[in-house]
């Protein structure tokens, strides 16, 4: 059974049709890349997969299961994202910017969180040491008690992808995981996905940088005008002929 | 059946004038998506200006139809030029500032506006009464009848919206208004100049509600400090109802809760008394099934 | 003139005078402002305050010596002291202006001013210019203060809550109107200087170390209020009335603070509580339904009021923030006119009337007891069983602030969809917020309903629900002190200002415009609240020199 299983995505915008029938299969710890040119639907596609976005048709399946649609939902479900623009919450530190992504992996409701049982402090204890893992993980750990907004833009980025890991996501979306990253920050960040992958954990990314999108990904596919142009491995995708032109703007046929 | 065209005319009397107040917050909004709390004070204070006008400035035996343009002016110029006043000291300094920020300033401005009016005028908490300038008389239509002002209130409104509409429709800056709206940003970039852009918005609703001010007057004499509130209340549900930001849609809305308004005093039992009350159940029918108005886009929160 | 001001207080100047020079002029200023306030103010005799005496510093004139030693020791001891400095004397001009406008009206005219007021006058003017011209020094910094030996630390916090506790004291016997206009204005600009010189940012991380002692003397002197009152029951019944909607604030501080959800209508919730107990607590007029314990009426009428905002709020949470504010001010009015309609159910417009004091066993409210041979009103009883209410509401709001639930609605108000993406469920977490407001309003009606002794659609009026609205944001919004300050002074200074009483909405409208533009956080703000709301402003330097507030307050 795939981790991610979407069939026929379509997002129509009044009479323009940002997405039609996008398909797209995601295995179990695999790295699928997106990449197409600018306006092409790469961003629109994870909002539909996330429910930030209500889609015109199609359907999505997260492990034989069909995905919610509402955005809350979907993460409890284990689909997990993050944005192109960064959004942190910005005048939350940095650890507590983590605490909240824990936020569906705990219980606690309003009596307990009033009397504070050994239950709730077990897990608040819990959520506090996930969190200091994380951000050990990504290597954080010493700007715990800093303002998410005074990070660099690099560390923001890191910060963002601790936050969704501790919603204890099976599937990872980045969007743009590079974007405004210089050189020795991108190769971290290949570095950082390959490890995420290590803890069993399926990621799609958007990207507009194709050194770090062919060297990182096992599959790649490419939107253009909001459809699935090709799809395959690295290799395959470089070489095809509509890809090329696409990207250098000559006609497809 | 005679009853209910009755109530229908009469709530269409009711409803161009919350239209013409609705104008005010819908293009406001559209433009920097705040809820100009202060709207319903502003259209008061007009109805204030044009009764100073007269009392304090016009012959005593001015023709009642010559002092009627004056105090018509006189009543949009100062809605128009306190919007203004509004919009540069108390909403421009917030723009970047929590959304929760110039709302609570609104509701400071609204406030600090009607207790100015009451202490200024002696008599502005029973009411001051304001100068009849139209002649009395009945228009009769089957068993109809509505008095010569009430005519006059529903063709000047449709008039203000008329040319409302053919500004913002063909004129340089209705253009610069709607870029704004769409896309503040890139209109920036276009060389357009945001600030200015929005405080002419914030005159035009002046220049309307200062208008409904005067005729709210001549309709509804005494006027007191507290006409704005509920007028702004009923004006924003009306923009609401029609979609707000959408300016037909304010119109529409205005004139739909008129007369909803009419026909429920009428048939509710007990519906004078609750005559205040319908407005709101109304905003919240069509915020729960319709939140998006009549004929507006989308108002949940933007992704 | 405002932006003036502004540019004087915050940003460098560019006179740039040394030292010295504006030492001297301060030094001047003092000897000015010492002869000054020493002699008389007035040639008549009668204005409060003695002022025709000489060498008798009596009322307002008072405070201007005191403000007038304290900017001394400003001038000569600080290092961080040019806003300090420029406030103090700002503040002792504004003071002796305002006496000497008062003597001259109320004596009829400027010749029943005195050459001493005229010498202050100058004086403070003179003082004025010596800190103006100062350079700027920028903010104060916290370490300027030094750390003292833990028994110290705790002889400070003992201290600072006796002198708050007599300052307060003092304030309310202060009669009449002008001096006690006069001493606002004193303690204003005296607080801000002392604000300036970091002495808060200290004092809060002295109380945020000490926080048990602090919070147990803190409860102490509330609780002994009632007998610094000599009996009398006139403070008493306005410290009731305030302890009511003290508690209600920190509720309205729940949903606008918190959950960042503005609540136009809150005082209807607060209504439908207040309705409850009065239609089940025996009114003696209007339609009474019976009777029930009141200690069941406190929980049935936050939950009443709670249900009904879970209803109002379900269909508008899941719109624009601005939709729920029209939406609940709908709500508001239409409560007050179905209340003012149907009669037969809650007594129209005469309400109901005649509730009777509570009594628990042969205990009533309403009537002195005697403590400690020390006889109190009936009023401390009220008080009293306010407080416990309040001290429920405090310890609830913080453990929720603090937890998980906290972090979420933080999360909310910072970024919905991330919040949303973090898999929060927004609606149902801002749902929470408001029902546990309108809970607390609920619940808190139901004890001024017997305060009150009555209920009246008049009583729930949207100016109420803006009062509240006011006290949250002037106190600081998402604080608990800030609740507690802001009601206490939004309800208990006008007691004091009956003289201006008709001026009091058009103050309150002004001062939330004059809070929002320059201080939004309000006065005792949580720290993240300031972070937001200067936030577009916070490029690097501008953050490190933003007003350090009372901002260590908060424990």
């Amino acid at each position: 059974m795939p981790l991610l299983q979407a069939t026929g995505v379509t997002k129509q915008f009044g009479g323009l049709r940002a997405l039609s029938n996008v398909d797209l299969t995601v295995e179990e710890g695999e790295i699928v890349g997106v990449i197409g040119p600018n306006g092409a639907g790469k961003t629109t596609f994870f909002n539909c997969l996330t429910g930030m976005e209500t889609r015109t048709s199609g359907e999505i399946l997260f492990r034989g299961a069909p995905l919610p649609t509402r955005p809350d939902r979907v993460t409890v479900a284990g689909v997990a994202r993050t944005f192109q623009n960064i959004r942190l919450f910005h005048n939350m530190t940095v650890l507590e910017n983590v605490l909240v992504g824990t936020h569906p992996r705990s219980r606690a409701g309003v009596l307990s969180a009033i009397g504070r049982g050994p239950r709730y402090k077990r897990e608040e204890r819990k959520a506090e040491s996930t969190s200091r893992e994380l951000l050990s993980f990504v290597k954080l750990d010493g700007l715990r008690g800093e303002l998410a907004k005074s990070l660099s833009y690099g560390d923001q980025r890191r910060l963002e992808i601790a936050r969704a890991l501790a919603t204890d996501p099976g599937l990872l979306l980045l969007d743009e995981p590079t974007a405004g990253m210089n050189a020795s920050e991108t190769a971290g960040a290949i570095a950082l996905v390959k490890a995420i992958r290590a803890r069993g954990i399926g990621i799609v990314l958007i990207e507009h940088d194709m050194r770090f999108v062919f060297g990182l990904c096992d599959r790649v596919a490419v939107l253009v005008h909001g459809e699935k142009m090709v799809e395959g491995s690295p290799a395959q995708v470089q070489s095809d002929e509509r890809v090329i032109s696409a990207y250098l703007g000559r006609p497809a046929e | 059946m005679t009853q209910f065209f009755q109530q229908l005319s009469d709530g269409v009397v009711l409803g161009a004038l919350y239209a013409l107040i609705a104008l005010g917050y819908t293009m406001v909004y559209g433009i920097v998506q705040l809820i100009n709390f202060a709207h319903g004070e502003i259209f008061m204070v007009g109805a204030f200006g044009g009764y100073t006008i007269y009392h304090y400035l016009l012959p005593d035996n001015m023709p009642a139809l010559v002092a009627l343009p004056i105090v018509l002016v006189a009543s949009m110029i100062t809605s128009g030029v306190l919007a203004a006043i509004v919009e540069r000291l108390a909403y421009r300094p917030l723009r970047n500032a929590p959304r929760l920020a110039p709302l609570i300033t609104a509701i400071g401005v609204s406030i600090a506006l009607q207790e100015m009016i009451r202490l200024f005028y002696p008599n502005a908490d029973r009411g001051e009464p304001f100068p009849q300038l139209f002649p009395n008389g009945q228009v009769h239509f089957g068993g109809v009848s509505e008095s010569y002002v009430n005519c006059f209130l529903v063709v000047l409104s449709v008039v203000l919206m008329l040319a409302l509409r053919t500004f913002v429709l063909h004129s340089a800056t209705g253009r610069a208004m709607r870029a704004t709206a769409q896309d503040p940003d890139t209109a920036r970039l276009m060389g357009i100049n945001i600030d200015r852009i929005i405080v002419t918005t914030f005159v035009l609703g002046g220049l309307l509600a200062g208008a409904a001010g005067t005729l709210q007057g001549m309709v509804a004499s005494p006027i007191d400090f507290q006409i704005g509130f509920i007028a702004g209340l009923k004006a924003f549900t009306a923009a609401v109802l029609g979609g707000i930001g959408n300016i037909t849609g304010a119109v529409l809305g205005g004139f739909v809760l008129g007369i909803v308004e009419a026909l429920a005093t009428q048939y509710v039992p007990n519906g004078s008394a609750l005559k205040d009350a319908f407005a709101f159940v109304v905003l919240i029918l069509v915020l729960v099934f319709r939140p998006t108005g009549l004929l507006g886009e989308s108002v949940r929160a933007r992704a | 003139m405002i932006p003036m001001l502004q540019r004087a207080l915050r940003i460098q100047h560019t006179w740039n005078l040394p030292l010295r020079t504006c030492q001297a002029m301060a030094a001047a200023a003092f000897v000015l402002e010492v002869v000054g306030t020493n002699l008389a103010w007035a040639t008549y005799t009668g204005f409060p305050g003695l002022m025709s005496l000489s060498f008798y510093p009596a009322g307002a004139r008072s405070y201007v010596l005191a403000l007038s030693v304290a900017l001394a020791l400003v001038a000569v001891r600080f290092t961080r002291r040019r806003q300090a400095g420029i406030w103090a004397s700002l503040a002792s001009f504004a003071l002796t202006l305002q006496t000497l406008i008062a003597i001259s009206r109320d004596g009829g005219g400027l010749v029943n001013v005195s050459a001493g007021a005229w010498i202050t006058l100058l004086g403070t003017i003179l003082g004025i210019i010596a800190f103006v011209a100062l350079p700027d020094d920028g903010a104060p910094l916290p370490s300027s203060w030094p750390r003292l030996p833990r028994v110290l630390d705790g002889l400070a916090v003992v201290a600072g809550i006796g002198a708050a506790m007599l300052l307060l004291v003092y304030g309310l016997s202060v009669d009449p109107a002008n001096q006690f206009v006069g001493l606002v204005i004193a303690l204003i600009g005296g607080l801000a200087a002392l604000n300036r010189l970091g002495l808060f940012a200290w004092l809060g991380a002295l109380y945020a170390r000490q926080q048990g002692l602090s919070l147990a003397l803190i409860g102490l002197a509330a609780i002994s209020f009632p007998f610094t009152q000599n009996g009398e029951s006139y403070w008493l019944r306005v410290g009731a009335n305030v302890g009511v909607l003290a508690a209600a604030a920190i509720g309205l501080n729940v949903v606008v603070g918190l959950a960042g959800l503005l609540d136009l209508g809150y005082i209807a919730f607060f209504g439908v509580g207040a309705y409850v107990a009065a239609l089940y607590g025996n009114a003696g007029l209007g339609p009474s339904r019976g009777h029930i314990p009141f200690l069941l009426i406190v929980p049935l009428g936050a939950l009443v009021s709670g249900l009904i905002g879970v209803i109002i709020g379900a269909p508008t949470l899941r719109l624009r923030g601005d939709y729920l504010a029209i939406v609940t001010l709908g709500f508001g009015e239409i409560f007050r006119i179905v209340v003012n309609t149907y009669d037969g159910f809650t007594g129209g417009p005469n309400g109901l009337a005649n509730i009777p004091d509570l009594a628990f066993g042969s205990f009533n409210f309403g009537l002195p007891h005697k403590v400690f041979g020390i006889t109190l009103q009936g009023f401390a009883n009220y008080y009293w069983a306010e407080l416990v209410l309040i001290a429920i509401v405090v310890f609830v709001f913080s453990r929720l602030d603090r937890s998980r639930i906290g972090r979420a609605w933080v999360a909310i108000r910072e970024d919905e969809l991330a919040a949303a993406a973090m898999g929060i469920n927004t609606v149902a977490y801002k749902l929470l917020a408001f029902g546990i407001g309108a809970s607390v309003a609920g619940g808190s009606g139901t004890i001024q309903a017997h305060v009150a002794t009555q209920v009246s659609p008049d009583s729930f009026v949207f100016m109420q629900s803006v009062l509240l609205l006011a006290a949250v944001v002037l106190g600081g919004m998402g604080t608990v002190p800030g609740a507690l300050v802001g009601a206490a002074i939004l309800y208990a200074v006008p007691e004091k200002l009956r003289a201006f009483s008709d001026y009091r909405l058009l103050i309150f409208g002004v001062l939330l415009i004059l809070v929002m533009r320059f201080r939004p956080e309000g006065m005792i703000a949580s720290k993240r609240r300031q972070r937001e709301f200067h936030d577009t402003e916070a490029s690097g330097s501008d953050a490190l020199s933003a007003p350090p507030g009372f901002a260590g307050a908060v424990p």
